[in-house]
């Protein structure tokens, strides 16, 4: 990739990064200094430390997985922007099948770049939508005939994308649909609490399935 | 002086700092998007495939986009408006926030909330899911270069652009299988007044469940994709691509809802 653009990306990456992580940190400093009341030292710290030990792995996994598919730029912004795993990577995936892209390439990058600009400008337009009609939309969207649209938006999302990704490689599904098949059988519990490293673990039964039919001509 | 929870979890200042995140968020994503259309017109690409590629991004994600503000409603009852708004426009999300609002203030709930509870909530919610930008911001950089740009570069025979669709087939698979679990069993956490419930000893009650919508869903969505690819290509529709899985997705959820009406969840 060409250095001097990637070098760009990584430095403007950073330093939004950066102002990113300061934004964050300094809105509860500034609820604290303006409500004049401090937080309580001892509960802060346990669970900071609760949640770390459950976050901090995923931290370096979802970095280590996901930043090859989403390039330089879409990296940094989407380390920020959150919702990886459930919106910005399908999104990704969904705009390089359209653009046929392979990853790796400059296209590539402009590609994922833009896919997650604008998914994550669209979450924060309808955030803001939904925040300045709360009033007229609360009751819409928490009516009982709607819950079970919204509870399961993420199978829908990744049916529609499955049918992108399966056709063009059907003979590597096999080998991971069992695994994934035989783990929601005897545990579905483990796939439920512990997705992002049945994520890892699926793609890497995939990835070595692959690479058994490639080494024998089958794909 | 020290302002009472009411005062705070609504405050004017809190919903200017949510204006600030989304300014900012919207700035950082304007800022690439425009580097990355300057890098589009220098490689040649083509206008068309850049337009599709933004128009099926908003579309795609205009759903999902709502479930999340939902999680803004759910979180809202405890913690007012502004406070969940920050923090699902940022890296989080709805189940964690949770997680971190009952870990932060144990066995909260709305009559008992303190302006020091949410001082606190507010502070463990943000710090404990920097991770993955803090690791991003130190070490994405020398990962890329060490390993990444080796990976997709390296003469694997061929395997190199195998590699990355056998990496996505085993991510949604995964999805799938997390849709799948749920006909045999799955756990939820009761929310009340956007908070977990949790019994006198203090411990979190759950609802054991099973159903088979979010597989039926899944694979309407799935073949309501393929038949729009159909439809696109025998009739020509190119302008569908950019909206296929977006309404694909309408279709399984209107699926949801009619098995909701018939008493299925």
């Amino acid at each position: 990739m060409n250095r001097t653009y990637n070098d760009l990306m990584h430095r403007m990456g950073r330093i939004f990064t950066m102002i990113g992580l300061i934004i964050l940190l300094g809105i509860p400093v500034l609820i604290s200094l303006f409500s004049g009341v401090a937080p309580n030292y001892s509960m802060m710290l346990q669970g900071i430390l609760a949640l770390s030990i459950l976050y901090l792995p995923g931290g370096i996994v979802e970095v280590t997985t996901y930043s090859p598919v989403l390039g330089t730029s879409a990296t940094y912004l989407a380390f920020i922007t959150g919702n990886l795993a459930n919106l910005k990577i399908p999104c990704v995936l969904n705009a390089r099948t359209l653009a046929k892209t392979e990853i790796g390439t400059e296209a590539n990058e402009v590609i994922s770049t833009l896919a997650v600009a604008f998914s994550s400008i669209t979450t924060i337009v309808i955030m803001a939508i939904g925040v300045l009609l709360l009033a007229p939309l609360r009751p819409i969207l928490t009516n009982e005939v709607l819950a079970p649209a919204f509870n399961w938006v993420v199978p829908a999302l990744f049916g529609a994308l499955g049918y992108q990704y399966f056709k063009k490689n059907p003979k590597i599904i096999l080998a991971p649909l069992v695994f994934i098949v035989i783990l929601a059988i005897v545990s579905p519990s483990f796939i439920q609490r512990n997705l992002p490293i049945v994520i890892v673990l699926s793609a890497i039964v995939a990835v070595l399935w692959a690479k058994l039919l490639h080494g024998k001509n089958y794909i | 002086m020290l302002l009472a929870v009411d005062q705070v979890k609504e405050a004017w200042w809190l919903y200017l700092m949510g204006l600030g995140v989304a300014l900012f968020i919207i700035s950082g994503s304007l800022y690439f998007a425009f580097s990355a259309y300057k890098k589009s017109k220098e490689l040649g690409m083509d206008r068309a495939m850049i337009k599709r590629t933004v128009i099926s991004s908003i579309t795609f994600s205009i759903l999902p986009s709502i479930g999340i503000f939902i999680g803004v409603i759910t979180m809202a009852g405890l913690l007012g408006i502004p406070l969940p708004w920050i923090r699902l426009s940022v890296i989080g999300a709805l189940h964690y926030e949770l997680m971190a609002a009952s870990v932060a203030a144990e066995g909260i709930t709305l009559m008992t909330l303190t302006t020091q509870d949410f001082v606190t909530i507010a502070f463990v919610m943000t710090i404990s899911i920097l991770w993955g930008p803090i690791f991003a911001l130190i070490f994405f950089k020398k990962y890329q270069t060490k390993v990444i740009d080796r990976a997709t570069t390296s003469k694997q025979g061929g395997f190199g652009k195998v590699l990355f669709d056998a990496f996505f087939i085993g991510l949604i698979l995964a999805f799938f299988g997390d849709a799948f679990s749920k006909i045999f069993q799955y756990s939820v956490r009761i929310v009340e007044n956007g908070v977990y419930l949790v019994d006198s000893l203090g411990e979190p009650i759950y609802q054991d469940l099973k159903t088979i919508v979010p597989v039926i869903v899944f694979f309407v969505a799935f073949l309501a994709n393929a038949g729009f690819e159909f439809l696109s290509k025998k009739f020509k529709w190119r302008w569908l691509e950019n909206f296929q899985l977006a309404l694909s997705m309408i279709i399984a959820m209107v699926v949801a809802v009619l098995f909701g009406l018939g008493g299925i969840y």
